[in-house]
C-alpha cells in the first residue's frame, strides 16, 4: 500500500540571553566541567528561581518571528521527571499557559504550517560516558539555559516542507536575534513526531519521535528511514508502537530508545516558585518595535521592489549580516542589481577563499556603494570594480584612494585618445579598409588594439565613441 | 482503590525501594490517608483553581550574569566526583 | 529576660556579647541532653561572632542585633554549618551559601548559637521523626514538643537562646510555640525570604519566629523580614516596624471568632482556655463577632494534597548524586537513587512523597490536587469576608496539649487532623502568632493562635502582647 506520512515538530532553540534563564551563570556553549554553575541551577537545596526578563522578551520575539500571538499572561509548571542530567529532578517549563500559541509559517508550495505553541523553558545538563568505568559523569554547565520550544501542528505531508519549514524557522530566529540556530552544535535541536497513514485516509496513525536529528540532511534521511520501517510494519499487518527513537546519522536509521519506566507521568502543577508573568500592551509593543524585518519581508523587496532574481534575492536573505550590508549600499546608492552582483560573486568569493564571515569585512557598506557608482559614472571600468572589491576585502581602504592609486581612473583626455586611434590606423591599414568595405567584424579588433594602446587608464566608452566616430 | 500494584506505582514515581514488607505497612497507611483525602473530591469542581498573583514583566531580573561559584563549592557535598563532574553508574 | 533588657544590658555593659554567648553555650551543655532541642552547637563561631559583637559595641557601632544569641531551625541553610532537615538524607550537608534570614541577623550582629531539631523536613507535628531523635518538651520530658519546629520552641522554652528562627508551613512554628509554653509567629507568606529555608511545600513554606513574647517575636521579624531579589515569592508589602503598635490601646480592635473552630475534636480544657482568652477581650472593649470559616472541613485535605505534592517535587532533588546520603546499593541509576532515598528518607517523608505523588499523577491530578487548590481560592475568599467584619481572628493553636512521646505520632490520620486550626492560615498566606493562654491539668501550656490580614502583623502583635502582659506564664523547670 502507499501511504503517506504525518509529521510535527518540536523545536529547541536555545536563546541568545547573557545569564541563563533561572540564574546569573553566564549563558555561554561549552566550557570546563561545572564551571559556570551556582547553587541555584546545580539544584542546591533552598534555593529558588529567578526569572530572566531577557529570556522572557526573546521568547515573545521568536512569537513575533513566527507569527504567533503573544500573551499577556503567562505561566510556569514543573515537569518532574528524574535523570543525572536534571539536578533538581523537575524542569521548569510552561504547560498551561505558554507565552506564545497559533503561529504559521508558510512553507514551499504555498502550505501554512500552523505553530500550536511556543513555551520557555530550562535547558539540563550534559553527560559524558565512561565506557571504561562504566560510569555517566554530570555537567550542570548546561542546566539552565534558557530555551523555547516550538511546537507545530501535524501538518507536514513531505520532507521538503519540514526542511524548508526548518530552514525558515532557524533564518527568522537568527534575524530576530533569538538563538544561533546552529543544529549540529544543539542550539537548535529538532524532534520529529512522524507516523504513516494510508494515502487517501484521514485517520492518523500511530507515531515515532525521533531524536538526535543535527541537520537538515538527517532530518530528511530519519523521515524517510521511518517512513519506510513504518510501511513495512503496517503492510506485514502490524502495528506501529508509540516510543521515543534515535537517529544514527552513520547507519541512516532509527533505534527504540531502551527505557525501563512505562509511559511517563510527568506531573506537571504549576511552579510555586516563580509568579506568573504579565506582559502590557505597551510591553509587548516595546518589545515588537525591535524586531528586524523577516527575511521573508526582505525577500519580497528585493525581488518586487529591487527587481531581483528571486535567486539572487534568496541568497542575499540567507544571512543577515549579509542581508544587512547589502541593504546598507543600497540605501547610499540604490544600484540594486549592481551592488547584488557584485555581493553575491566577488564578495562570496573572497569570503569563501578566505574562510571567513562578514563580520570580519575591512571596508564598510559606504565603501562598496561608491565603488559602484564610479563604475556606473564611468570613472572606472567594470572590472576595475570587481578588482577594488578584492582589494578592499585583503587589504581595506577607500575605493577612490584604490581607483587612484592603481592607476584605474579612466582618461578622458580625447587629444591622447586621438593619437592612440591614429597610431592603431596607421598599423592596422588593412582592417581599417576592412571595416570600411562593410566587415564591421573588425571593429572589435580595432577596439581591442586602442584600449591596449591607451593602458589602465582607458576609458572603453569614451575609446567606442571616438572609433566609432573616426571610422566613419 | 488503593492497594499495593498502586504502592509500586507511586514507589516507582517517588524512586523509593520499598521491600515487600514495607510496602505492605505502606499502603495500609496510604489506605487510611487517601481515605482522608478524598473528602477534598466531593468539592465543587466549577470554582476556581489558585494561582499566584503575576509579576510584570519589567519587575524580573534584568538579563545580565555574574560570576558563578567556584567548581569546588559546587561539588564539595557529593559522595562521588570525577573530572569536576558528579559521578553516577552509567545511564542509556 | 526580654529582648529588648538584654540589649539594655549589653549597651549598659551590664554583660559582654561575649559573656552573654558563654552563658547560654553553658547553659545548653548543662541541660540540652535532657530535652534534644540542638542538632549542631556552634560554640566556636558564636564565641568569634560574640567577639565581633562585642567589638562593634564598645566602637559605638551595635544596633539592635549586636550580640543577641538566637537558634535557627536546621531546614535554614548556614554558611559552612551542616544543614540537616533532621535527616539521614543531609546528615552531612554542609551548604555553601547562608539563607537571607541568616545573612540579615549575622549582617545586623546576631550570635548564631547553632542548629535546632525538628521534624524530618519539617515533616510532622511532634518533633519524634528527627533522623538525630526526638525532642522533649521542658514542661515534662516525657512529652512531645509539637513539631515541626519543636527544637526551636524548646530551645526558647528552655532558655538555651534569646529567640529562635523556624519554619511554619501548616503550623510548625505556631503548634510547637503553643506546647512548649511560648510565642509563635507566622508571618504573611512573602515577608520573609524563603532563599535559604530548604523547601517543604513552596507556596506554604514561611520563615517565622519562637520567642518568649509577642514583642521579641516582632523584634526578630524587624530584623528578618522584606523583599528579596533572590525569592520571587517575597514581597515588598512588608512595612517593617512590627513593635510600634505595642502598648497601644486594643479596644477598638474587632475580634472574629469563628465558630467552626470550637466544634468537635478540641479537647475541653483548650475550648474553656481560649474561650477565657475572648472573655478577657470583651473586657478590655474589644467587639467580639461571631464569624465562620465553612470550608474548614475541607481544609486538613487541601493541606496535606498541596502541601505534599510540592514536597514530591521538591524533595526529588535528593538523590545521593550531588549532595545527601549516597546508598552503597544500586546497580544502575534507578536503583542507586532508589536505594538512597530508601536508607535516607524516614517513613513519615516517604508518605508524604508517596501522597504527592497520589496527587499529581495522571488520573487523580483532577480530583485531588486541582480541587485542593480549588479549596485553598475559597478559604482565601471566607477569610476575607470574615476580615470585612473584623481586625483579628482568635482560634485555638491546636485541639490538645503536648501528648506522651509514641502517643499519636505513629498514626498519621490522627497526627494530620491535629493540624486543623494551624493549617488555613498558610492555605491563605496570613499572618498568625500563638501564644499560652492557660495550662491544662498536668501543667501543660495551652496555645490560642491570633490571626491577622495579610502584611498586617503589627496587630497581631499588638493584641497578642496585651493579652501577654495581663498573662502569668510558668516557668518551664528542667
Amino acid at each position: 500500500m502507499r501511504y503517506v506520512p504525518v509529521v510535527g515538530l518540536e523545536i529547541h532553540c536555545e536563546l541568545l540571553t547573557n545569564s541563563k534563564v533561572f540564574c546569573t551563570c553566564q549563558n555561554e556553549f561549552g566550557g570546563s566541567e561545572n564551571t559556570r554553575v551556582c547553587p541555584r541551577c546545580s539544584g542546591m537545596p533552598g534555593t529558588l528561581p529567578l526569572l530572566n526578563r531577557g529570556a522572557v522578551r526573546l521568547a515573545a520575539k521568536a512569537g513575533y518571528a513566527l507569527g504567533c500571538t503573544v500573551h499577556g499572561y503567562s505561566a510556569f509548571d514543573r515537569k518532574n521527571y528524574f535523570y543525572p542530567d536534571l539536578p533538581k529532578a523537575y524542569q521548569i517549563t510552561q504547560f498551561d499557559s505558554p507565552i506564545c500559541t497559533d503561529g504559521h509559517v508558510t512553507v514551499t508550495g504555498g502550505k501554512d504550517i500552523r505553530i500550536n505553541r511556543i513555551h520557555i523553558e530550562e535547558d539540563a545538563g550534559k553527560l559524558v560516558h565512561d565506557d571504561y568505568e562504566g560510569v555517566s559523569m554530570a555537567d550542570y554547565n548546561r542546566c539552565g539555559v534558557p530555551l523555547i520550544e516550538i511546537v507545530t501542528e501535524p501538518d507536514f505531508r513531505t520532507v521538503e516542507e519540514v526542511q524548508d519549514f526548518v530552514e525558515q524557522v532557524a533564518l527568522r530566529l537568527k534575524y530576530a536575534g533569538v538563538c544561533d540556530a546552529r543544529m549540529e552544535q544543539g542550539s537548535m535541536r529538532v524532534d520529529v513526531n512522524i507516523s504513516i497513514m494510508p494515502e487517501g485516509s484521514d485517520t492518523f496513525g500511530t507515531r515515532a519521535e525521533l531524536k538526535n536529528l543535527n541537520s537538515l540532511k538527517a532530518i530528511g534521511r530519519a523521515i524517510e528511514y521511518e517512513i519506510q520501517r513504518q510501511s513495512e510494519i503496517l503492510d506485514a499487518g502490524g502495528e506501529v508502537v508509540q516510543e521515543t527513537r534515535r537517529y544514527n546519522d552513520n547507519h541512516g536509521d532509527t533505534k527504540a530508545l531502551r527505557s525501563k519506566e512505562e509511559a511517563h507521568d510527568y506531573r506537571y502543577f504549576p511552579e510555586p516558585d516563580i509568579p506568573p508573568v504579565r506582559l502590557t500592551d505597551g510591553e509587548m509593543d516595546e518589545i515588537r518595535s525591535e524586531m528586524p524585518e523577516m527575511p521573508q519581508e526582505r525577500f519580497k523587496r528585493y525581488t518586487e521592489v529591487y527587481k531581483l532574481p528571486a535567486e539572487d534575492a534568496g541568497l542575499i536573505i540567507a544571512d543577515k549580516a549579509f542581508s544587512d550590508f547589502y541593504d546598507a549600499a543600497v540605501a547610499i546608492n540604490p544600484d540594486y542589481k549592481q551592488i547584488s552582483n557584485l555581493m553575491l560573486v566577488e564578495l562570496n568569493r573572497n569570503l569563501n577563499e578566505a574562510e571567513t564571515g562578514m563580520e570580519d569585512l575591512k571596508f564598510t557598506p559606504e565603501d562598496l556603494a561608491n565603488t559602484v557608482k564610479m563604475a556606473s559614472d564611468g570613472v572606472i571600468s567594470k572590472n576595475a570594480a570587481k578588482e577594488i572589491v578584492s582589494i578592499m576585502f585583503a587589504e581595506g581602504g577607500k575605493p577612490e584612494d584604490i581607483a587612484k592609486k592603481r592607476g584605474f581612473i579612466m582618461s578622458s583626455d580625447t587629444s591622447e585618445l586621438d593619437a592612440a586611434i591614429d597610431k592603431v590606423f596607421a598599423e592596422n591599414v588593412d582592417s581599417v579598409e576592412s571595416y570600411k568595405n562593410g566587415n564591421e567584424k573588425v571593429f572589435g579588433f580595432l577596439m581591442g588594439q586602442v584600449i591596449r594602446a591607451l593602458g589602465k587608464g582607458a576609458n572603453p566608452k569614451l575609446a567606442k565613441d571616438a572609433l566609432t566616430e573616426k571610422l566613419k | 482503590m488503593v492497594n499495593e500494584e498502586l504502592t509500586r506505582h507511586l514507589a516507582e514515581l517517588s524512586k523509593i525501594e520499598f521491600t515487600d514488607d514495607e510496602c505492605a505497612a505502606m499502603t495500609k497507611d496510604m489506605e487510611s490517608i487517601i481515605a482522608l483525602m478524598d473528602k477534598v473530591c466531593e468539592f465543587d469542581s466549577s470554582k476556581k483553581a489558585y494561582a499566584l498573583d503575576a509579576v510584570g514583566y519589567g519587575d524580573l531580573r534584568a538579563d545580565e550574569y555574574k560570576n558563578s561559584y567556584p567548581t569546588e563549592k559546587i561539588t564539595s557535598n557529593a559522595k562521588n566526583v570525577k573530572n569536576n563532574s558528579f559521578v553516577v553508574p552509567k545511564v542509556v | 529576660m526580654s529582648l529588648a533588657d538584654i540589649r539594655k544590658k549589653l549597651d549598659r555593659k551590664e554583660i559582654s556579647a561575649v559573656e552573654l554567648t558563654e552563658e547560654y553555650l553553658r547553659k545548653i551543655e548543662e541541660t540540652d541532653g535532657k530535652i534534644n532541642s540542638y542538632i549542631t552547637v556552634c560554640a566556636d563561631t558564636a564565641i568569634e561572632d560574640a567577639k565581633r559583637a562585642q567589638e562593634a559595641i564598645d566602637e559605638g557601632r551595635g544596633g539592635a542585633f549586636t550580640g543577641l544569641p538566637v537558634s535557627v531551625k536546621d531546614n535554614i541553610c548556614t554558611d559552612g554549618v551542616k544543614t540537616t532537615c533532621a535527616s539521614r538524607m543531609l546528615e552531612d550537608f554542609v551548604p555553601p551559601y547562608d539563607a537571607t534570614a541568616v545573612t540579615k541577623l549575622k549582617g545586623a550582629g546576631a550570635v548564631i548559637l547553632g542548629k535546632t531539631n525538628m521534624d524530618e523536613f519539617a515533616m510532622g507535628g511532634s518533633s519524634q521523626t528527627s533522623y538525630f531523635g526526638g525532642v522533649k518538651n521542658p514542661y515534662d520530658t516525657t512529652r512531645v514538643t509539637g513539631g515541626s519546629s519543636g527544637g526551636a520552641a524548646a530551645s526558647v522554652a528552655a532558655g538555651l537562646c534569646a529567640a529562635a528562627l523556624g519554619s511554619d508551613t501548616g503550623g510548625s512554628v505556631r503548634q510547637p510555640a503553643a506546647f512548649c509554653g511560648v510565642t509563635g509567629l507566622k508571618p504573611t507568606y512573602g515577608a520573609v525570604s524563603r532563599w535559604g529555608l530548604i523547601a517543604f511545600a513552596s507556596s506554604l513554606d514561611q520563615i517565622g519566629v519562637v520567642a518568649e513574647s509577642a514583642e521579641d517575636a516582632g523584634y526578630i521579624l524587624n530584623g528578618i523580614y522584606g523583599f528579596d531579589e533572590n525569592d520571587a515569592t517575597s514581597s515588598k508589602l512588608a512595612t517593617g516596624g512590627y513593635t510600634e503598635k505595642v502598648g497601644a490601646y486594643v479596644s477598638n480592635i474587632r475580634i472574629g471568632v469563628p465558630k467552626e473552630f470550637f466544634a468537635d475534636g478540641i479537647d475541653d480544657e483548650v475550648k474553656t482556655a481560649v474561650l477565657k482568652a475572648v472573655d478577657y477581650y470583651k473586657s478590655l472593649g474589644c467587639e467580639i463577632t461571631d464569624v465562620s470559616l465553612p470550608s474548614l472541613e475541607y481544609a486538613v485535605s487541601a493541606y496535606y494534597l498541596i502541601s505534599s505534592a510540592e514536597a514530591a517535587s521538591n524533595l526529588s532533588r535528593f538523590d545521593g548524586i550531588k549532595y545527601g546520603y549516597r546508598s552503597g546499593l544500586g546497580e544502575d541509576y534507578s536503583d542507586l537513587i532508589k536505594n538512597s532515598r530508601r536508607e535516607g528518607f524516614g517513613n513519615e517523608v516517604k508518605r508524604r512523597i508517596m501522597l504527592g505523588n497520589y496527587a499529581l499523577c495522571s488520573g487523580y491530578y483532577d480530583a485531588y490536587y486541582k480541587n485542593a487548590t480549588r479549596i485553598r481560592t475559597q478559604i482565601r475568599r471566607e477569610y476575607a469576608d470574615i476580615f470585612e467584619k473584623c481586625d483579628v481572628i482568635l482560634t485555638p493553636t491546636a485541639p490538645t496539649t503536648a501528648y506522651k512521646i509514641g502517643e499519636q505520632e505513629n498514626d498519621p490520620v490522627k497526627m494530620y487532623l491535629a493540624d486543623i486550626y494551624t493549617v488555613t492560615v498558610n492555605i491563605a498566606g496570613l499572618p498568625a502568632i500563638s501564644t499560652t493562654c492557660g495550662y491544662d491539668k498536668n501543667g501543660m501550656p495551652i496555645g490560642m493562635s491570633l490571626i491577622g490580614r495579610a502584611f498586617d502583623e503589627k496587630t497581631i502583635i499588638l493584641v497578642c502582647d496585651r493579652f501577654e502582659k495581663d498573662f502569668e506564664r510558668k516557668e518551664a523547670v528542667l
